[in-house]
């Protein structure tokens, strides 16, 4: 509640046209928008342009956000994430829901996903193995349909809860719910068949 | 296949507490009940199982570090301008305000203007207009004494319209004058039996005036004889005009 009541003052002091709260607030959020969209992105370039227009929309709306109706947090995440829906509508990446048997996009090699990781991962090499695992993660990630994987993201790695992802996607809780298990499942998947091991 | 687990539980309330299980939310016959219905179950067993690995494996994922000019690119794009005036202390003057607005509208055109092409356009229209001025005899100097007061705005004006009538007039007494000498000329001189010089002098009168044809009698006819007669030794006219340029 305290933080609460803290980032109501920085709005405040934001909206009252306090260069330094504005400041203060992409210092504070910016990692974390910045890792919502290196998770929707394909890149980091991509992720630091998507991040940028997300604080840009933030700055030109501050102005409609109202302190009591939600959490500032949960404000922000909702502007991202509809920013990069619109975004991946506008690039067509849209509804990728290829498998690891489905043939990737032309931007990548020929090969199906689960053989580009077979390919990259060599048994001997167990400690670079861990530290190839992300990017496989991240990769399969990418596979996922647009609902499954903001679902999943905001739970598993922004560690939002329920309630909020429901306001961010505008569904029900349990619909939230629902994808989110698809999610884990589709993503689990796509990486069993060259992890086992490794579960 | 989905079955009915052994404390009745369906594959709907399984899934509905699937995320609840994951988080360790679930506890006492709750838990059991979907425990053992994940045993049992041929669809909801392995979906249990996935959800948990999937969740593991995006749990392995860091957090990434962002670009270190990442938050200087944002303040720059959200007005960083504004934040380095608000920490110098430093007031916008009236007139850079006014500057800013009109930098937007005026850049694109002097942008334009600025082209080599328009640049030559420019500088001939400039070269006239300092001619022009220049042989209307203004300087420019002289607009220091300019006084725009009312009244001598007022006088200025009238002093203008006057010279102005004036030197009108001034022209339509030597159009006038012109025309008498050309009447008394052509009453002095003897009658011309060709019409061939009449008609160069009709195409070649610019002075506005009626042409003389129209002034003929022309129930005279031509084999008639002129009744009126000059003596033998015209007189001689001496006539000084004086073209006042106002």
């Amino acid at each position: 509640m305290d933080d609460a009541q803290a980032v109501g003052r920085l709005v405040r002091r934001c909206k009252a046209g306090d260069a330094a709260a504005w400041e203060q607030i992409v210092q504070q959020y910016h990692r974390r928008i910045y890792n919502i969209c290196f998770r929707f992105a394909r890149s980091a370039d991509d992720a630091q342009d998507l991040t940028q227009e997300v604080f840009i929309k933030v700055y030109r709306t501050l102005s409609s956000y109202d302190v009591e109706r939600g959490a500032f947090m949960t404000w922000v995440t909702t502007i991202t994430r509809n920013l990069l829906v619109d975004h991946f509508r506008k690039s067509k990446q849209d509804r990728v829901t290829d498998s690891l048997d489905a043939s990737p996009s032309e931007n990548e090699d020929a090969m199906p996903l689960g053989q580009q990781i077979q390919d990259k991962t060599t048994p001997a090499d167990m400690r670079s193995q861990s530290r190839e695992a992300g990017e496989f993660v991240h990769r399969a990630l990418q596979k996922l349909s647009p609902e499954l994987r903001e679902a999943v993201i905001l739970r598993d790695l922004q560690d939002m809860d329920y309630r909020e992802i429901a306001t961010v996607l505008k569904v029900p809780e349990g619909t939230v719910k629902s994808r989110i298990n698809r999610g884990r499942a589709e993503l689990a998947r796509l990486l069993q068949r060259t992890y086992r091991q490794v579960m | 296949m989905p079955v009915e687990g052994r404390n009745n539980m369906q594959c709907a309330e399984f899934d509905a507490l699937l995320s609840d299980a994951l988080d360790g939310l679930l506890t006492g016959d709750k838990s059991e009940s979907f425990q053992a219905h994940a045993r049992v179950c041929t669809v909801c067993g392995p979906l249990y199982s996935e959800a948990d690995a999937g969740r593991r494996w995006l749990k392995s994922l860091g957090e990434i570090e962002p670009p270190a000019n990442l938050v200087h690119n944002i303040l720059v794009a959200t007005g960083g301008r504004d934040t380095a005036r608000a920490k110098s202390g430093q007031q916008v003057s009236w007139a850079a305000a006014v500057r800013g607005w009109m930098r937007p509208v005026f850049s694109p055109v002097f942008a334009v203007a600025r082209q080599p092409r328009f640049a030559m356009s420019f500088g001939m229209a400039f070269f006239s207009l300092s001619v022009t001025l220049s042989l209307a005899g203004v300087k420019l100097t002289d607009l220091r004494h300019l006084d725009l007061r009312p009244a001598a705005i007022k006088r200025t004006y009238y002093e203008t319209s006057g010279r102005v009538v004036k030197y009108y007039e001034n022209i339509r007494l030597v159009y006038e004058i012109e025309s008498r000498v050309r009447e008394f000329k052509r009453a002095t001189t003897p009658a011309e039996p060709a019409s061939q010089p009449q008609n160069k002098e009709h195409k070649n009168n610019t002075s506005g005036q009626p042409e003389q044809r129209q002034e003929r009698n022309y129930s005279q006819g031509p084999d008639q004889p002129v009744l009126a007669g000059l003596p033998n030794d015209p007189p001689v006219v001496m006539l000084t005009i004086y073209r006042r340029i106002a």
